[in-house]
């Protein structure tokens, strides 16, 4: 293939998104196969779909001559061919081999678009497969050995090797021109080659389309009015979203300049102030200057919209893996487990849809392996044999929520307390609410195995999952019940390029705290501020609310209020913590910019925005900022403080 | 005035190879079509010169869609494209109507000189 005609590296990013489109979909018809081994109807269009899926990653590795992906991805076609041939019963070994080679050809796209080495074990696995296929061959060639069927088999051989040579190709296509010829020469006489088993299902359109093609209808140009989809690099949607945010700040900022020089020009009854000479003509151009930025406000409002928009997608296209994930857990561990999946439809950020997966599938390895118990066990407990894991996704105002459920033995809170003592985690006469304990599974360290489940391979840390999701700016919970199960829930925001945020200044600095981490606001009067073990809480409705001092906790300095705090009230996992501020500046949507890899991570701090008036304000990072505090211990315990 | 060609594949990579190849040479790729319903849509609508035909495609596959389009024009020229190992398939596609075919993994001088002879 000479260069100059085409480069192939442009297309290898397209190849990598349908070959990943389609491996999916061969997960998800192996799934349902599956289900049909040892059952007399074989679905065709399913085997039918599952050729198709493979033959595509063929033509397209191929093209880009990838010839590992190329060689497998042919011989599973072949696969596939006898059975929907009917050739081949279709076997619990066949839908394995099936599996297995789906596997491997997901590493082998892998490996040809980076570069690497060929998997391991492939050769052996090729072996195998090749030795199945084989039996079935033989026989078929045997039964029915046409002409046209042996020549298929040569060719198909041909191919299998390295890769097909020039010579091969065209004996292929000199045969085809030659076949064209023998059936032209006794046209009419007989029927034209034999149909293939793969076109029963398209029998009728066939028969519409067969009559003669005598009638030439006029033509005329009409528009297609299909449904047209593009796909576009998320990079340049990043770098439009970036261009968006810019904009935003500038929006906010023209608001601010025409109220600042509305109010100049009048004075505090609202008046036009007495002006004299050309600063009367102002007056008229301020409004014009408030009005447009009124405009451009909606419109930036629209775009930022649209963009956001054009950025969601199902959140299905992460849980389509997922059958076949819990299927193999579940399989490896002796479990009977059925995944129920609702809302694979619901919308979300494209960025966020990539970093989910990974903990959703912790999550779920987790359930299967320490929720759900042993069939048998399940039965000793009147359960049914086959546990069931479900799978949720809904929105919620301007979050989304994504809950995993089992129906398993719940988490046994008294032997996480046991084994988070045994590890030097807490004290053994700390008192801690049945919360706190579940916080322990999140411990780094902190060995699920033996505690949860007996039946443990290896422990996988909750620890990454959790810390997963609250990158996302997301939270997690969990809720158990003995014997009956664990929810895990986790709430993300739908996007994590534009949030609202309550700015609040402290000492001299302004701060942004995320909105969807904010309660309340509260003043509250010195004389209701007590001090536990040296730390200071407040009582509210109620409950004991401990106090962090934003100040001291940034070593900012700055004089303290003798007569009241001002106090954000912000929910973490279910506790509160008050950030004592200075004051309140109001609600503001920012944009935020991750702080430079220059500054590096600063606890309590999780970028930065520019405000309208061009100052730069921090994002604080709620949840860093109260576990930082309380692992220091400058928050009380209130909820075993004893007050 | 440049040939218009349809481009019928159901795999992305093929269709953007395909076009690539054709509009450095001149032609005006006017359409793409990912199976052959949308195929016979798409020459009913835009009335190509050329059509390059995948085989094998989901909802309706290659040959079905050959038929459908010759019986709505006797004239239309359509090139098959296939894999090795399909010669029934072809010579099927070819009493259908199909002018000529190319071989995956096609030779970019292969598949102009096929096109080339077809629309002489």
């Amino acid at each position: 293939m000479s260069d100059d005609l085409f480069d192939k590296s442009e297309f290898v990013s397209y190849f990598r998104d349908e070959a990943e489109e389609l491996l999916q979909q061969i997960d998800a018809d192996l799934l349902q196969l599956e289900d049909l081994v040892g059952s007399e109807h074989l679905d065709s269009e399913l085997v039918n779909s599952l050729f198709r899926a493979l033959h595509t990653i063929k033509g397209s590795s191929g093209m880009l001559q990838f010839t590992g992906v190329q060689n497998l991805a042919h011989k599973l076609e072949n696969l596939c061919d006898l059975l929907r041939k009917e050739r081949m019963p279709l076997s619990e070994g066949c839908v394995d081999i099936l599996f297995g080679g789906r596997d491997f050809l997901t590493d082998l796209v892998d490996s040809a678009i980076n570069g690497k080495d060929a998997p391991n074990g492939l050769n052996d696995y090729i072996g195998r497969l090749e030795s199945f296929v084989a039996v079935y061959e033989e026989t078929s060639n045997v039964i029915e050995g046409t002409a046209s069927e042996i020549s298929f088999e040569a060719a198909a051989a041909a191919e299998s090797e390295e890769q097909a040579g020039a010579g091969d190709v065209a004996a292929f296509e000199a045969d085809i021109w030659r076949m064209v010829e023998a059936a032209r020469a006794e046209s009419g006489t007989s029927a034209p080659a034999p149909k293939p088993p793969e076109l029963k299902a398209e029998e009728p359109a066939r028969a519409q389309a067969a009559q003669p093609a005598a009638q030439t209808p006029a033509k005329q140009k009409q528009k297609t009015s299909a449904h047209q989809t593009i796909r576009v690099d998320i990079e340049r949607l990043d770098l439009l979203l970036n261009l968006v945010g810019e904009l935003v700040i500038n929006r906010t900022r023209i608001s601010d300049i025409a109220g600042t020089l509305e109010r100049a020009l009048t004075d505090k009854n609202g008046a036009v102030a007495a002006l004299n000479g050309h600063a009367k003509d102002l007056v008229p151009l301020a409004k014009e200057l408030a009005d447009s930025s009124a405009l451009l406000a909606r419109t930036t409002n629209e775009i930022q919209e649209s963009i956001m928009k054009v950025r969601m997608v199902p959140i299905g296209q992460v849980f389509d893996r997922f059958p076949r994930l819990v299927r193999d857990v579940a399989k490896a561990r002796g479990k009977e487990v059925q995944l129920q999946i609702s809302g694979a439809e619901t919308d979300l950020d494209k960025t966020i849809v990539d970093e989910v997966g990974e903990p959703l599938m912790h999550l779920l390895r987790n359930c299967v392996d320490h929720g759900i118990e042993t069939p048998e066990d399940r039965e000793k407990r009147g359960k049914p044999r086959h546990g069931t894991i479900s799978l949720n996704a809904y929105h919620e105002g301007n979050q989304i929520i994504i809950e995993v459920s089992d129906d398993g033995h719940g988490i046994d809170l008294e032997k996480v307390r046991a084994r988070g003592i045994k590890q030097g985690l807490i004290g053994s006469d700390d008192r801690l609410s049945d919360r706190e304990i579940i916080e322990l599974i999140f411990t780094p360290g902190f060995s699920t195995a033996e505690v949860i489940s007996d039946v443990s391979g290896r422990g996988v840390g909750m620890d990454v999952v959790k810390k997963n999701i609250t990158r996302l700016k997301g939270v997690f919970d969990v809720n158990t019940a003995p014997g009956a199960g664990t929810t895990f829930t986790i709430k993300l925001p739908l996007t994590l390029a534009i949030i609202q945020a309550l700015l609040v200044r402290v000492v001299d600095e302004l701060y942004a705290i995320p909105l969807d981490s904010v309660i309340e606001s509260q003043r509250v009067e010195m004389e209701d501020v007590r001090t536990v073990h040296g730390n200071e809480v407040i009582t509210l409705r109620g409950q004991v609310v401990p106090l962090l001092r934003v100040a001291d906790f940034f070593e900012l300095g700055g004089k303290r209020d003798p007569d009241k705090v001002m106090i954000v009230i912000v929910g973490l996992q279910g506790r509160q913590v008050g950030l004592v501020v200075d004051s309140f500046q109001g609600e503001q949507e920012i944009v935020i910019k991750p702080l430079s890899d220059v500054v590096g991570r600063i606890p309590g701090i999780s970028g930065a925005t520019i405000l309208g008036n061009g100052s730069i304000s921090l994002i604080i990072d709620v949840h860093s900022l109260v576990s930082e505090a309380y692992a220091s211990g400058r928050v009380a315990r209130a909820e075993f403080s004893g007050v | 005035m440049s040939k218009r060609v349809l481009i019928v594949d159901d795999a992305v990579v093929m269709r953007m190879m395909i076009k690539g190849i054709l509009s450095k040479n001149g032609f005006d790729v006017v359409g793409e079509a990912q199976n052959g319903v949308e195929a016979v849509e798409k020459y009913k609508a835009l009335n190509p010169d050329l059509v390059t035909m995948d085989m094998v495609m989901p909802e309706m596959d290659g040959i079905s869609a050959v038929r459908q389009i010759i019986s709505h024009d006797a004239n239309a020229k359509i090139i098959m494209c296939t894999s090795m190992g399909q010669q029934a398939l072809v010579v099927e596609a070819i009493q259908a109507g199909a002018k000529s075919f190319i071989t995956k993994p096609f030779q970019p001088p292969k598949i102009l000189e096929t096109i080339n002879k077809v629309l002489t």
